[in-house]
């Protein structure tokens, strides 16, 4: 608990810069033609997309975020109840994705919140820096928790889990070591000079191109490669190269709560190890690193599922 | 739904995800080699036009045909998009619902191979007199009092030892047992019946114990000592076969529910069992005789 304290005041002590960088900025559009200037009945066309969003629908943006973290902590560690999980995951799925177009998400924040430290001329919003730390800190008080429902990336891979199939552990760990790559190099880009900078993670997000139904012919290959993958591998992205996974498995570490398989309250019959599909179960214990908060485990475990009234035990008669 | 309308209803979702992403890809690739070939016939239209005004209204027209085929092309994409993911939507849950549908994982042709094999292992006769005890012989009653004593105090060794080797306690050793020793037949009876592991009944060769712990019972253990019940057919109110082959019995957990169902055909554990292989596991211990 007090290891978890500790990291929290780090990351505050962390976001401080950010968070004094964190003011309303203007646009100087003055500068540009306006309608008036340019007269003739002439109106300006709504070439920029997306829009920009009302401030109180940013807030409500960031709401939801909220929310649908509690709601993940909730339903998957105390209410346990993987149908309730698949829900709000549904739920992600729609708004983040769909409706939102998948911005601002906290994977691609991290770019932002780089940059923000390094460059003293860029300036991101305080709700920009609100979402990158809020699952962070999330995680570490409860796990990955926002990569169960929350988020939109990883909704869409655990919906076209159809048939896991295990990847060897020693593969597992290897394949997993990318996403700090990953991270690394995300960084790097961001923190180049403004005229080459560069936001890796955006521009290779395989999903982005499939919730705003446009993008480049490669990022539709990509995306569709990970899906047919995801059919049998689980969330390949997320497992193995999503950078902010790579965060949120530090913060993880840290967790005094979390998704938990103990001998006590569970049997350990190992029914949950053959239904995780991300190989989050090591020894019968759930690794709060690897865990992506699905609920399948407690979904498959005879005792929870006797508890929460879906099977119910009857006595066997001696024959 | 039915499973075969499920699994045609998911082909045919598969199959239209393929029409649609061939679709997608053509107009792509369509798009990419006609545009060269549009901007040059639009670039030369306007040199033209630099020259001679008169043909602007050419140049116009060309650009309003490019642009409605443009529009008309990006509106059918973003349609097909939309079709695209409510079928890919549509293709995983009839997928995810196929798979883990129980009749899944064995072909569902096995059972009734199964069921017709029954006639191979003879049916009972139901009153044939083979179903009360065989007699017994007392000899090595008298051999194990000798060894183990006449006092109280060497009853549960003494019962041990004879269910060793009638492997149940017949009631004319017990009887004997009383006769020769100093324990009366109440304390007899209260050891026999008070531990589970001795049993009043004979038993046929081979001891299976299904296990229906907690795991193995959501995995299906109920159906497994149906189906075994079924297959040996052992009367109801008892749990052995006429034959004295198998004897069944249910019991609380075999340790290894990561395995469920399992079931133990005498020190032999077979696991991960749906109701045909219980039978083979069965058959594995002892073969049928031919029909």
């Amino acid at each position: 608990m007090t290891r978890a304290l500790l990291v929290l005041l780090c990351l505050l002590a962390l976001s401080a810069p950010a968070l004094s960088q964190a003011m309303q900025y203007e646009r100087p559009v003055d500068t540009a033609p306006r309608e008036k200037d340019i007269g003739g009945g002439y109106t300006t066309p709504e070439v920029q997309k997306p829009l920009p969003r009302g401030a109180w629908l940013l807030i409500l943006d960031f709401a939801l975020l909220g929310a649908a973290l509690a709601a993940s902590v909730w339903l998957t560690i105390y209410k346990r109840s993987r149908r309730a999980v698949v829900w709000l995951s549904l739920f992600s799925l729609v708004y983040f994705g769909f409706y939102r177009e998948g911005c601002v998400c906290p994977v691609g924040s991290l770019q932002n919140v780089a940059v923000a430290l390094t460059d003293p001329n860029y300036r991101i919003p305080i709700l920009v820096t609100a979402t990158f730390f809020l699952p962070l800190i999330v995680a570490a008080l409860f796990g990955r928790a926002f990569c169960g429902g929350v988020c939109a990336l990883g909704a869409i891979q655990e919906f076209v889990l159809i048939k896991p199939v295990r990847v060897p552990r020693r593969l597992d760990q290897a394949l997993g070591l990318l996403k700090y790559a990953y991270l690394g190099a995300a960084i790097w880009f961001a923190i180049q000079p403004a005229a080459s900078r560069d936001f890796l993670v955006c521009r290779f997000d395989p999903f982005v191109s499939i919730f705003r139904r446009t993008g480049f012919a490669h990022m539709y290959a990509i995306g569709a490669a990970f899906l047919i993958g995801g059919m049998f591998v689980g969330r390949p992205y997320c497992r193995y190269l999503c950078p902010y996974g790579g965060l949120l498995s530090w913060c993880a570490r840290l967790a005094p709560r979390g998704v938990s398989i103990t001998p006590g309250r569970e049997l350990d019959c190992g029914l949950c190890n053959d239904a995780c599909p991300y190989g989050a179960i090591e020894k019968m214990r759930a690794d709060q690193a690897g865990c992506l908060y699905c609920a399948r485990c407690y979904r498959s475990c005879p005792v929870d599922r006797k508890e929460s009234g879906l099977i119910a035990i009857e006595e066997i008669r001696p024959a | 739904m039915t499973p075969r309308i499920l699994r045609r209803a998911t082909v045919l979702c598969g199959a239209l995800i393929l029409a649609c992403c061939a679709v997608l890809t053509f107009d792509y690739f369509q798009t990419r080699l006609r545009a060269p070939a549009e901007e040059a016939r639009i670039a030369a239209l306007q040199k033209e036009v630099r020259q001679d005004a008169a043909r602007a209204a050419v140049l116009y027209a060309e650009q309003q045909r490019i642009t409605r085929a443009r529009d008309a092309r990006n509106a059918r994409t973003q349609r097909l998009k939309w079709v695209l993911i409510a079928l890919s939507a549509l293709f995983v849950t009839g997928a995810k619902r196929i798979i883990e549908s129980p009749g899944a994982k064995p072909a569902p042709s096995k059972l009734p191979t199964q069921s017709s094999k029954t006639t191979r292992r003879p049916i009972p006769r139901p009153v044939a007199g083979s179903n009360g005890p065989p007699a017994v012989d007392l000899a090595f009653v008298n051999e194990v009092v000798a060894r183990e004593g006449t006092g109280p105090e060497a009853a549960i060794t003494i019962l041990q030892a004879i269910q060793d080797h009638y492997r149940y306690l017949p009631e004319e050793a017990l009887e004997r047992v009383c006769e020769m020793t100093a324990i009366t037949p109440a304390q007899i009876t209260g050891a026999a019946t008070f531990y589970g592991r001795f049993r009043r009944r004979p038993v046929g060769r081979h001891i299976v114990r299904v296990c229906h712990g907690t795991a193995c019972h959501v995995a299906g253990a109920r159906e497994i000592s149906e189906q075994l019940r079924r297959d040996l057919a052992i009367p109801d109110g008892s749990d052995t076969d006429p034959e004295r082959i198998f004897t069944l019995e249910e019991v609380a957990c075999l340790g290894c529910c990561s395995l469920a169902p399992v079931l133990m055909v005498d020190n032999h554990a077979s696991g991960k069992l749906t109701p045909a292989a219980a039978i083979d596991a069965l058959d594995a211990a002892h073969p049928r005789e031919p029909a």
